[in-house]
């Protein structure tokens, strides 16, 4: 690591003598039982792009909330051109030229589109009607190369359209800055290759980009420079150019980042069908129909993946099948049995495990601790818990996924989003007997983590003859651990291929189509 | 027929419109994103303080409704500063807005009514009927509010950014919005026009004061604002419903020769159904409730 060190050094010591657009000095910020971020020092360039890269916990979306104002910083200064400021809040950064466009957009579903832009905009006072900044939101959009209808509601929008609307935003305020928090990271790589011309002309033009982001190629692709953070620290910047993605890799993992393949795992064998969906049709949260007629069949001991960009009807189909969400017609099969009319806690007692999106909000219960939200799932306990054989379970589950908390009675909010992940998908892991039903089961995880989560489930489907059905938006995962790979679009499955003869351009097509 | 029909519409116009002001005060709250069980208390409070200002200042209407809409303002500002600032249960910090809004009614109308029987032919209210044509204002004047609420709340940036808090107050203020400023704003605003609408209650509808009046009424606004999706328009048509029924209970009663107490369960049970029409519709979609009312909103708070 060392020689890491030397290198940033003697990069930042180099000819540069121009005020940096932001420099930090010994920013930390605590949270209860975690030290986020500790004693970050950190110049950024304008007219650059610079990824922050890191595993999970790494401290990288806390170090740009702070610089958002979304969080204030325990300690250390923050310097915009040279001069100390302090941002208590998006407005500050707003005002300061820092827009930040993160992973899950973060945009209000029932606003339009105008809505939503004009929130920020100062210049527009609180009692102006907002039709007003119609022709400006036209006027920007235009050099961005979108069409997007500025009296649209927001959810009638594509995932890709949404972050449109972010970064559209972001201009129209006045950004100098755009913070792009794993804003590309699942874009289908047509969609992605416009995002990295857009932000190459941004930089180009005087822009400056901080890009936040777990995937090394990703950050390869586009940044000039790359800084690393580990556990809160800064483990070295360096230029793009002159490095390679192995010698980034031992920075971010040390000594793990020997096992970080994207090969595929190895094929299963199917036996007999478990789980059969017949001409599905779900509405989604608007009342519209998010699935239209899916049929899918998935087999014990295979892993079926569905690929699609975000919002195209995965996620209401994954919640129809694990009984979330009304059926509007069709049938779904598990076992034999027509469970279109049965519980989630019959699924539950019949060897069904459940990872769902959003992990902190739907898959534990962030105020109670980590045998709680063991003993909570059907599967574990009955009527009345057996804390001494739970707490043992908790114990095996922290040794095997190195989850990094102070004891299993630790409230589960006071774990990083990785390792609430892990908690989470170990507990599920444990609960499928039958069939694993998951929906992006390693998104907040970082690659070294999810690479192993992911070898963990296939093995466990190939040794168990378990079945799972994975959705998921990142395609190398779906490449990774299917053994059938369906790709659904617009609430409609447009294709199944076997994993050995699937091409990813045709996949990729097939979801942007 | 016709004449049946007016005397019907002006002898509820006051009753109409108090349930109506409350209702839309209260959607507007909620629109915020503040869960709002304090308004039962709070539009008891308002009835005794209309009740006492107008005693006080010898049925001066303007000084009542202008002093009651303070001082629910006041409560509706503490309200959301308290679920907005710390990270406590709205339903905690409502229910007990709630009680403090009961006990501080009786300490505020007792004396004032005390005052008003020493004192000899001290009437207070106002009287809305057939007989004075204002109530055709007080349509119009309904009307008029409906569409400037539709207008606020729809097309204008503080609207916006009020929709924005109750939506999610977390991506609110990463899209710059101050969702202490806004939820104040709109809970100072809201509970103004429940203080109104208890006012307009007492001064045009009850008229007298006795320990516990308006109690329950409160608790019907929020039925209607919830009946009507809480938008300003449909507000109208689920407050006329209910004050029609409360207004007419007793002619109903004495009509279908229904027990009393059966009589005056009457709205309340409209009020569920009207709920329960509301939510097992596709209304429910159309006009979902604020996706984070009544949750907690802490901003120091780790999140993933």
């Amino acid at each position: 690591m060392a020689t890491q060190a030397e290198s940033s050094k003697s990069f930042f010591s180099s000819p540069s003598t121009e005020t940096p657009i932001i420099k930090l000095e010994g920013i930390t910020k605590r949270f209860p039982g975690v030290i986020a971020l500790d004693n970050i020092n950190l110049e950024i360039h304008r007219g650059k792009v610079h990824a922050l890269l890191g595993e999970n916990g790494a401290g990288k979306s806390t170090l740009v909330k702070i610089l958002y104002g979304i969080y204030t910083p325990d300690g250390g200064r923050i310097y915009i051109d040279g001069r100390p400021v302090k941002i208590a809040g998006p407005m500050d950064a707003i005002r300061l030229g820092i827009v930040m466009v993160s992973q899950s957009p973060v945009i209000i579903d029932r606003l339009t589109v105008e809505e939503n832009i004009v929130l920020g905009l100062e210049k527009l006072n609180m009692f102006a009607p907002i039709r007003r900044i119609r022709e400006k939101i036209n006027e920007v959009s235009k050099t961005v190369g979108v069409k997007i209808d500025p009296s649209t509601e927001v959810w009638k929008l594509s995932y890709t359209q949404k972050q449109l609307v972010e970064i559209v935003r972001g201009l129209l305020l006045g950004a100098r800055v755009l913070l792009l928090d794993e804003a590309i990271t699942y874009l289908p790589l047509e969609e992605k290759k416009k995002f990295y011309k857009f932000i190459r002309q941004f930089a180009d033009e005087g822009g400056t980009v901080i890009l936040i982001t777990h995937k090394i190629p990703e950050a390869m692709d586009v940044a000039d420079l790359i800084t690393v953070l580990r556990r809160g620290r800064v483990v070295g910047t360096v230029p793009v150019k002159g490095t390679s993605i192995e010698e980034i890799r031992k920075m971010m993992f040390g000594e793990k980042s020997s096992e970080i393949t994207y090969e595929r795992l190895p094929l299963g064998s199917p036996s007999e069908t478990i789980l059969e969906i017949n001409d599905l049709w779900v509405r989604g949260d608007f009342g519209d129909y998010a699935v239209k007629g899916a049929n899918l069949k998935v087999r014990r001991g295979e892993v079926v993946g569905i690929a699609g960009v975000a919002g195209n009807g995965q996620k209401e189909l994954i919640q129809a099948v694990m009984r979330l969400r009304p059926v509007e017609k069709g049938k779904i099969i598990y076992d034999n049995i027509d469970i279109t009319n049965k519980t989630t806690h019959y699924l539950r007692l019949n060897g069904v495990g459940y990872i769902p999106d959003l992990p902190a909000k739907y898959g534990v219960s962030i105020e109670n601790n980590i045998l709680e939200n063991i003993a909570i799932i059907p599967t574990f306990s009955k009527e009345i818990i057996n804390w001494k054989h739970i707490k043992s379970l908790a114990y095996k589950l922290i040794r095997e996924f190195e989850i990094k908390t102070p004891s299993p009675e630790t409230p589960v909010k006071f774990l990083s989003g990785g390792n609430i992940m892990k908690v989470l998908v170990s507990r599920e892991l444990t609960a499928a007997t039958k069939l694993l039903v998951a929906y992006n089961p390693t998104r907040a995880l970082d690659e070294a983590t999810a690479i192993r989560v992911r070898k963990i489930i296939k093995s466990k489907v190939i040794n168990e003859n378990v079945a799972a059905l994975i959705a998921s938006e990142d395609l190398d995962e779906i490449f990774q651990i299917s053994d059938t790979i369906v790709v659904m679009n617009s609430g409609k499955i447009v294709g199944v291929f076997p994993a050995d003869k699937a091409k990813r351009e045709e996949v990729e097509h097939l979801m942007v189509m | 027929m016709i004449e049946a029909i007016i005397a019907l519409l002006a002898g509820m116009s006051s009753v109409f419109l108090a349930y109506y002001l409350a209702a839309l005060g209260h959607a507007i709250v909620e629109k915020s994103g503040i869960l709002n069980l304090a308004i039962d208390g709070i539009f008891v409070l308002s009835i005794a303080v209309a009740y006492a200002e107008a005693v006080y200042t010898n049925n001066n209407i303007l000084a009542s409704l202008l002093l009651t809409a303070i001082v629910a303002a006041l409560f509706g500002i503490l309200l959301a500063f308290l679920v907005t600032k710390f990270p406590i249960s709205h339903g905690a910090a409502g229910l007990s807005m709630m009680f403090l809004g009961y006990g501080l009614a009786s300490l505020v109308g007792l004396p004032a009514r005390n005052l008003q029987g020493s004192i000899k032919g001290l009437e207070i209210g106002y009287t809305i009927d057939i007989n004075n044509p204002v109530w055709i204002a007080v349509y119009i004047i309904i009307i008029l509010i409906g569409l400037g609420a539709l207008f606020f709340i729809n097309k204008t940036k503080i609207g916006a950014a009020i929709r924005a808090a109750g939506e999610d107050p977390a991506a609110a203020e990463a899209l710059g919005v101050n969702v202490l400023m806004v939820r104040l704003f709109a809970g100072a605003l809201g509970f103004a026009l429940i203080g109104l609408g208890g006012a307009v209650f007492e001064l045009a509808y009850v008229q007298v004061w006795s320990e516990g009046t308006g109690m329950g009424h409160g608790w019907l606004a929020f039925a209607i604002s919830l009946s009507a999706g809480r938008h300003p328009l449909l507000l109208i048509l689920s407050s006329s419903v209910f004050a029609g029924l409360v207004k007419y209970m007793t002619t109903i009663q004495a009509m279908y020769n229904i027990p009393t107490d059966l009589a005056k369960m009457l709205p309340f049970v409209a009020a569920i159904l009207a709920m329960v029409i509301f939510m097992a519709t596709p209304l429910r979609r159309r006009l979902a409730p604020p996706k984070s009312l009544g949750k907690i909103y802490f901003r120091e708070e780790r999140t993933v």
